[in-house]
């Protein structure tokens, strides 16, 4: 195994996903990419591939559906938000304790759900995401509520390029710290907390503690995207929090795939695209592209409940060729 | 024939369990599957009674096929099943439970005496009528489980495990019911992990191992053959 | 009896009874009278959302993320029939119309939901019930999701998004109860509530299909073993615990006026009471909805609109730490997993 391999491995990055990267990479200067309005929807894109990540992270491994994620989220854009406007301080710090804030949520939220059923936890999680996002709304001495805060953003430019490298950057990020923790011994755990939550237990493993450390974590990077979001933005509602944006990022998890990480993020692009070609071409027809996302779901909950990730293992994942075998799934371990 | 069962093939998913078992039971018969744990006697009852479709092979009741036609519907052609987790109805009262047996039937003074029926038979169930099932003892439950099998007035009656988490002397009583049932002229079906009684009180027996049928005949005969003797008995 | 009356004092579901009967006593002397007024229309209608969300949790295993979308198809049939025949009523004016013709916009409600819900089932659940059982509770929680999108936005995209509201559904000087004004609409909606939550008890505890829908939610194989036709029980579940949520929207199209999203409030209210009382007990769902109701007529009142969020959850979170299978016992085993 040479380094680069080696490299790939220790990133749970394939050839095929470096590639794909590259291509993203290069995607802003490629016309048509390159006109502002694209890059803004690549951008989008991108938040949602990596909340997606982040979200899978929970829902795929421990099965546990975060009702709340964007809620959380915005809290973590909230905090960092509200600190650089009321108290001067730098974004680039504030996010950070945006994301501990949402990780701190997180942990409690965890702490009082967590040891419910998965459905039950889902809603206690929603009716957290609803009570933050009252709160948002009626603190308007701190929030400025509906009106919106304005945020400083951070980079000092018009464009929009450093921001979509910024925030690839964070989805690149967000799934390196997913899968690493999830193949580790943790990550075991979730595995079988998800799958088969008896046999978990009689093997000694404790569901709630490795459920709690999942759903913080999850939370914490949660937040950080949220901070990505807020400075992105400069403009910050209550709307940020509303349980239809969990659904968009719950889609596109479930759709690409749960319990792979990456299918959410592959088919984020291709997806949001679309769907904003839908929602600017057709806009005399509104509210069609979420018909078309509530479509998907229920077809694919139907009769392909693995999602596109599924699909790709079955199908495409392991080809004859060894070259193209390579570009799959990098190079093999020798046991 | 009653009950016809030809060349059977079952199991869950993938996992095949049963293999060309075959069954015949005429009216009136008192029958028996015996076998050792996970041999398929349970797979083989949920298949006739439709809550397994079989991926081949033939059920003929009355001469009409039912498998495959759904488990609601072979209990309107007349087969109760009474399993051995017995999927009683708890937060149900006994009475309840009975009137959830007669389900598929509509007249109400057959109703009405098939419950005084059960309540002759099983007295018990008699004195609690409006007790939850589920705060029930073990004993009570297989009752009412069979009680409500009975209700719904079948030609065939399969029972699984009745004995099964029993003191021996509630069992002994839950094998005279079932013999009273048979001399009233209620052909049943019989699973029992407990072969000598079985055999002692059943007319006919078939031993079933890794899911095929190893050995037919009479119990008296079965209880002789060496074979039995040495897996079921130990001598 | 004064045993056992003292003893359901003291359990967690008398304590929250009898706490929250004090509270509207006390809250009436401090306030008036149109606090219990409101408690009891909004609590009545609210109870049947959530009386049909608890149906499906305990009986179909579905956790229903899309309850509220039929409550939306209620005020929105309601409207389509309603307006119509006042419009004729305006040129032609007939006492006896104007009588029924409320009745017969809430009937139609009625029935729409009825019949989206069998299509639900037939349509969503069936197919999806036929191809696989694994992970059922999360699949089709997500799968109502996809669905409530779906309707949503369906109706955005049809019927558009502008309020489509009644003034009122009979005319005629309000009625003075106890010194109390009550406008005619909200007195209809309470008795009405009244009269479908009777039936509905009266259906589930003394017929035999009542009895069936009741013993799919406590042992399905059992029901299958006693020759319940699953399929079609399940079919009916559906519809009927979609239609009270149509009938309780066509009730209240006089206060919400029908626009894409009017079923979200009434679907976290529902969730509110379901989780509250206990997933899946049909009967706690009809004293939940009152206390719910209570819960956010107070909050407004003494704290102010828009905290009706932020109060009622924070105080679920406190309840569910010390009784995490809600105040009155679920009815679906396994809330915890431990």
């Amino acid at each position: 195994m040479n380094a680069f391999d080696k490299l790939l491995r220790q990133l749970n990055l394939t050839p095929a996903g470096v590639l794909g990267l590259a291509v993203l990479a290069v995607l802003p200067f490629i016309p048509p990419f390159n006109q502002e309005y694209l890059i803004r929807w690549l951008i989008a894109a991108a938040l949602i591939a990596a909340g997606a990540i982040a979200f899978d992270f929970t829902a795929g491994f421990i099965n546990i559906v975060n009702f709340g994620f964007y809620a959380i989220l915005g809290l973590g854009g909230y905090t960092s938000a509200i600190l650089s406007v009321n108290v001067g301080l730098t974004p680039w710090i504030g996010v950070f304790i945006g994301a501990a804030a949402a990780g701190v949520l997180g942990f409690l939220t965890g702490l009082l759900t967590l040891r419910l059923r998965g459905i039950f936890a889902a809603v206690m999680a929603w009716f957290v995401g609803l009570a933050l996002m009252g709160l948002a709304t009626k603190m308007v001495w701190l929030t400025r509520g509906p009106l919106g805060l304005r945020t400083p953003r951070l980079f000092d430019t018009a464009s929009n390029i450093p921001y979509y490298y910024l925030i690839l950057l964070l989805m690149l990020v967000t799934y390196i710290i997913c899968s690493r923790v999830v193949a580790s011994k943790v990550g075991i755990a979730f595995k079988a907390i998800g799958q088969n939550m008896d046999a978990a237990k009689t093997s000694g493993i404790n569901p709630t503690y490795y459920r709690i450390i999942n759903f913080t974590l999850s939370c914490t990077l949660a937040g950080l995207l949220g901070g990505f979001y807020a400075h992105y933005y400069g403009i910050l509602t209550p709307d940020i929090m509303h349980t239809s944006k969990t659904v968009e990022v719950l889609a596109v998890a479930y759709i690409g795939g749960r319990g792979s990480l990456w299918g959410g993020a592959a088919i984020a692009f291709p997806f949001i695209l679309a769907m904003e070609l839908v929602r600017s071409g057709l806009s005399n027809l509104p509210g069609l592209n979420l018909i078309l996302y509530g479509l998907l779901l229920i077809l694919v909950m139907i009769y392909y409940p693995g999602g596109f990730a599924k699909f790709f293992d079955a199908y495409i994942r392991h080809p004859k060729n060894r070259a193209l075998n390579y570009f799959l799934n990098g190079a093999s371990v020798r046991t | 024939m009653l009950l016809e069962v030809n060349n059977l093939n079952a199991g869950y998913g993938f996992l095949q369990i049963l293999w060309d078992v075959s069954i015949e039971i005429d009216v009136g018969e008192f029958v028996c599957i015996v076998g050792p744990n996970g041999a398929g006697k349970s797979t083989t009852m949920k298949t006739i009674a439709g809550l397994i479709t079989p991926s081949s092979g033939q059920i003929l009741f009355k001469g009409e096929p039912i498998h495959g036609i759904g488990g609601h519907r072979v209990t309107r052609k007349g087969i109760a099943f009474v399993s051995e987790e017995m999927n009683l109805f708890t937060n149900m009262s006994v009475q309840e439970n009975l009137l959830m047996g007669a389900y598929i039937l509509d007249d109400k003074s057959l109703i009405q005496r098939r419950m005084n029926e059960i309540y002759d038979i099983f007295p018990r169930l008699g004195e609690r009528k409006s007790q939850l099932a589920g705060t029930m003892s073990g004993g009570e439950r297989k009752m009412l489980a069979i009680g409500r099998g009975l209700m719904s007035d079948p030609a065939l009656l399969m029972v699984d495990e009745p004995s099964f988490g029993l003191a021996p002397q509630l069992t002994a009583s839950v094998f005279d019911a079932l013999e009273t049932l048979v001399q009233g002229g209620l052909t049943i079906l019989l699973v029992e992990q407990n072969v000598t009684k079985t055999l002692s009180v059943t007319h006919r027996g078939y031993v079933l191992e890794n899911g095929r049928i190893g050995l037919a005949g009479k119990s008296a005969d079965l209880a002789c053959d060496p074979h039995v003797r040495k897996v079921f008995l130990g001598v | 009896m004064s045993d056992r009356f003292i003893r359901w004092c003291r359990s967690a579901a008398g304590v929250t009874i009898l706490l929250s009967i004090l509270l509207a006593v006390i809250a009436t002397i401090d306030r008036g009278p149109y606090i219990l007024v409101n408690t009891a229309i909004t609590g009545g209608m609210l109870a049947l959302v959530a009386v049909g969300l608890a149906l499906l949790l305990g009986v179909m295993n579905v956790a229903s993320f899309v309850h509220g979308e039929y409550f939306m198809i209620g005020t929105l049939v309601a409207y389509y029939v309603f307006t119509p025949l006042q419009n004729f009523l305006n040129t032609n004016p007939s006492p006896l119309l104007a009588m029924v013709a409320p009745l017969i916009a809430i009937l139609a409600a009625a029935v729409a939901g009825a019949a989206a819900g069998a299509l639900t089932e037939i349509m969503v659940f069936a197919p999806m019930r036929r191809r696989s059982r694994e992970n059922w509770v999360m699949n089709s929680f997500l799968l109502t999701v996809g669905l409530a999108v779906l309707l949503i936005n369906g109706h955005l995209l049809i019927f558009g998004a502008d309020f489509k509201g009644i003034v009122r559904y009979w005319a005629g000087a309000p009625v003075t109860i106890m010194d109390v004004f009550i406008s005619r609409d909200r007195l209809f909606a309470f008795l009405l509530s009244i009269i479908v939550i009777l039936a509905f008890w009266v259906f589930m505890k003394t017929t035999r299909t009542g009895r069936a829908i009741r013993a799919v939610s406590q042992d399905e194989t059992g029901s299958l073993m006693v020759g319940i036709n699953l399929s079609a029980i399940l079919i009916f579940t559906m519809a009927l615990g979609c239609s009270l949520a149509a009938v309780a929207g066509a009730s209240l199209l006089f206060l919400y006026p029908s626009y894409p999203t009017v079923g979200l409030e009434a679907l976290y209210m529902a969730w509110f009471i379901v989780i509250l009382v206990g997933l899946g007990n049909i009967i706690g769902a009809l004293t939940g909805g009152f206390m719910v109701a209570l819960l956010k007529v107070l909050t407004v009142e003494y704290i102010g609109s828009g905290w009706d969020f932020v109060v009622p959850t924070a105080l679920i979170i406190l309840v569910l730490i010390f009784k995490p299978s809600g105040i009155f016992g679920s009815e679906v085993r396994g809330v915890l997993d431990q």
